[in-house]
């Protein structure tokens, strides 16, 4: 009968697939934001320690926390805090959330390389994204238009399950409740703004700090006007003088499973730290 | 030449010989514009792709960022997700041919089932990765897994299976059924030992289709067991894993200063991983074509 060796090699198949692996597995998804670093942290992690397998996933911080709420992931990455009401959505299901503070981001403020502008002040950037914002124009700011470019600021966001669009509305519109301006392209992804910047004259985009490239200016922004315009650098996040900055978080169900708890300790030990900086994210202490 | 010799061609004659070129040169020229994207992408593939593909490029893990290194991962996870969504679609969607053309009488109720076979076709996969994290991530509980991604891919199949495998079952000649019936055969046996045999081909051709679009496919399998980076390949199917066609659209959208060549050596892989098992599939199907004695 030749069915009898196909039904033996069809069940083996199924033995070895079915077999639970040695090796733990913790799933680590959110933030588009700390993507890379979140790779960069596993391939790191994955050289130094044997025996667990992280699987890393972009989508979004809302995507993490959903995966929270839902208990469906061991570490969501999270570029803002969770909202009160997603605790409170998390706590229904018997999932309670626990914050784990592991680095910083700088919101950099990205236009083409070729942009004459200077300098911004956060009142500036304000009316510039703001709905019903008096600023549209580049001449408005001081900027001679040259060849190529449009009088017409080109605003580039985010996608609205972007923690760096709710913290970029926060800090820069002022509060949670202003609208950005229609008409705004918004990316899917930290680095499809940087992206489009390159290739728009007119454009001005915000995004992680850690996206940036040589086809692209990043801004001083000022606090107030009058105020020294700063960079946004590891350093200058680092003592705070950079305005626009915010916290990067993990978090887990619970308290985590002694795997995840090692894992988040070795990010917070100098050596996870060290690969925040060489991914250019400013650490949680000077190194 | 005589005007008047019944052989030469009349004007009528000459302008429909004229009209007749003119279609065939424009038939010609449609086919021809219908190559042409084909031998546009194969070319940049080539070209852009190549330098950046070797031994190492396909059996070495990504390093640094996902920038170096290769795409070992990511191909052993396609060959997983494939190989699991056919182990699931292939049984399920033959069955379901074979009730349909063998066993189902004409009613309404084999009516729904066509209606909804093509419908489900016509689903677009955004949709079926939808369905695959209500149904399979959460309700059956897979989780991000293998299993629910190739469980979605397959539901996302399914209905090729079935419509490739119901032709070729229809292709065998109804004279064959009778012959074996009026020999004392069952339905069942008729089945087995003369219809199946008989319609290999054309189930492969169905195969062929299938994995084509099952290695393709980016949505379905984005929401539910594809990760962006892992260190390992899987080792059941309760892991999650790397994907080549995600692994494509990561290395394109959301990775940092990636080498200019990197995504096209990926793109490159993964139509080779495509042509490879399709190059099998053909393969295949001449060999049982040969046996075909109709």
């Amino acid at each position: 009968m030749k069915t009898i060796p196909i039904a033996v090699l069809t069940s083996a198949l199924a033995f070895v697939a079915c077999t639970k692996s040695n090796r733990t597995l913790i799933q680590n998804a959110g933030s588009d934001t700390m993507l890379e670093v979140a790779q960069a942290l596993a391939e790191t992690y994955g050289k130094e320690v044997s025996g667990v397998s992280i699987a890393v996933k972009g989508g979004g911080s809302q995507v993490g926390i959903s995966g929270i709420i839902d208990g469906t992931i061991d570490l969501a990455n999270s570029s803002r805090k969770l909202k009160p009401e997603e605790v409170e959505a998390a706590r229904k299901k018997n999932h309670e959330p626990v914050e784990h503070h592991v680095g910083y981001d700088g919101i950099a403020i990205y236009v083409h390389k070729e942009n004459p502008i200077t300098s911004l002040t956060i009142e500036q950037l304000k009316q510039i994204y703001m709905d019903n914002g008096k600023l549209t124009k580049w001449s408005q700011l001081g900027v001679t238009v040259t060849a190529g470019m449009s009088d017409e600021i080109i605003l580039i966001s985010r996608q609205s399950n972007s923690g760096t669009y709710e913290y970029f509305r926060e800090s820069v519109l002022g509060d949670k409740k202003t609208n950005f301006r229609l008409g705004t392209r918004d990316m899917n992804g930290s680095k499809d703004v940087v992206d489009l910047v390159t290739k728009t004259r007119s454009a001005i985009g915000y995004s992680g700090l850690a996206y940036a490239n040589a086809e692209v200016k990043l801004i001083p922004v000022a606090k107030k006007d009058g105020e020294k315009a700063i960079l946004p650098t590891i350093d200058s996040v680092l003592d705070k003088s950079y305005p626009i900055a915010r916290p990067l978080f993990m978090y887990t169900v619970g308290q985590p499973k002694p795997a995840v708890q090692q894992y988040l300790d070795w990010i917070k030990s100098d050596a996870g730290q060290r690969v925040l900086v060489a991914n250019h994210y400013p650490p949680l202490r000077k190194l | 030449m005589t005007e008047n010799s019944p052989f030469t061609t009349t004007a009528h004659e000459r302008r429909s010989l004229s009209q007749e070129n003119r279609f065939r040169l424009l038939f010609l020229f449609m086919a021809v514009v219908l190559v042409l994207p084909v031998l546009g992408i194969l070319s940049v593939l080539v070209l852009r792709g190549s330098p950046g593909i070797s031994l190492d490029f396909l059996l070495e893990d990504p390093r640094n960022g996902m920038k170096e290194g290769g795409i070992y991962p990511a191909l052993i996870g396609t060959l997983w997700l494939t190989s699991c969504a056919l182990a699931v679609a292939l049984p399920l969607g033959v069955s379901a041919a074979i009730y349909l053309t063998e066993y189902a009488r004409d009613n309404w109720f084999t009516r729904l089932i066509n209606l909804a076979i093509i419908n489900l076709a016509g689903v677009p996969s955004i949709v079926h990765a939808l369905f695959g994290v209500g149904a399979f991530v959460h309700f059956l509980q897979f989780g991000h897994s293998i299993l629910a991604a190739s469980c979605t891919l397959a539901v996302m199949t399914l209905p090729v299976v079935i419509i490739a495998t119901r032709e070729s079952l229809q292709a065998v000649p109804r004279a064959f059924r009778d012959a074996c019936w009026s020999l004392g055969a069952t339905r069942w046996q008729t089945i087995w030992r003369v219809v199946l045999p008989n319609s290999g081909s054309g189930i492969l051709t169905g195969i062929i289709l299938v994995v084509s679009r099952t290695v393709g496919e980016t949505a379905p399998i984005m929401f539910t067991g594809a990760a962006f980076y892992m260190q390992y390949t899987p080792e059941s199917i309760f892991d999650q894993t790397m994907a080549l066609s995600l692994h494509l659209y990561n290395v394109s959208t959301q990775v940092n200063d990636v080498p200019k060549h990197l995504p096209f050596s990926v793109a490159l892989t993964l139509i080779g991983v495509v042509l490879t098992m399709n190059a099998a599939a053909i393969f295949l199907r001449m060999k049982l074509r040969g046996r075909k004695k109709w």
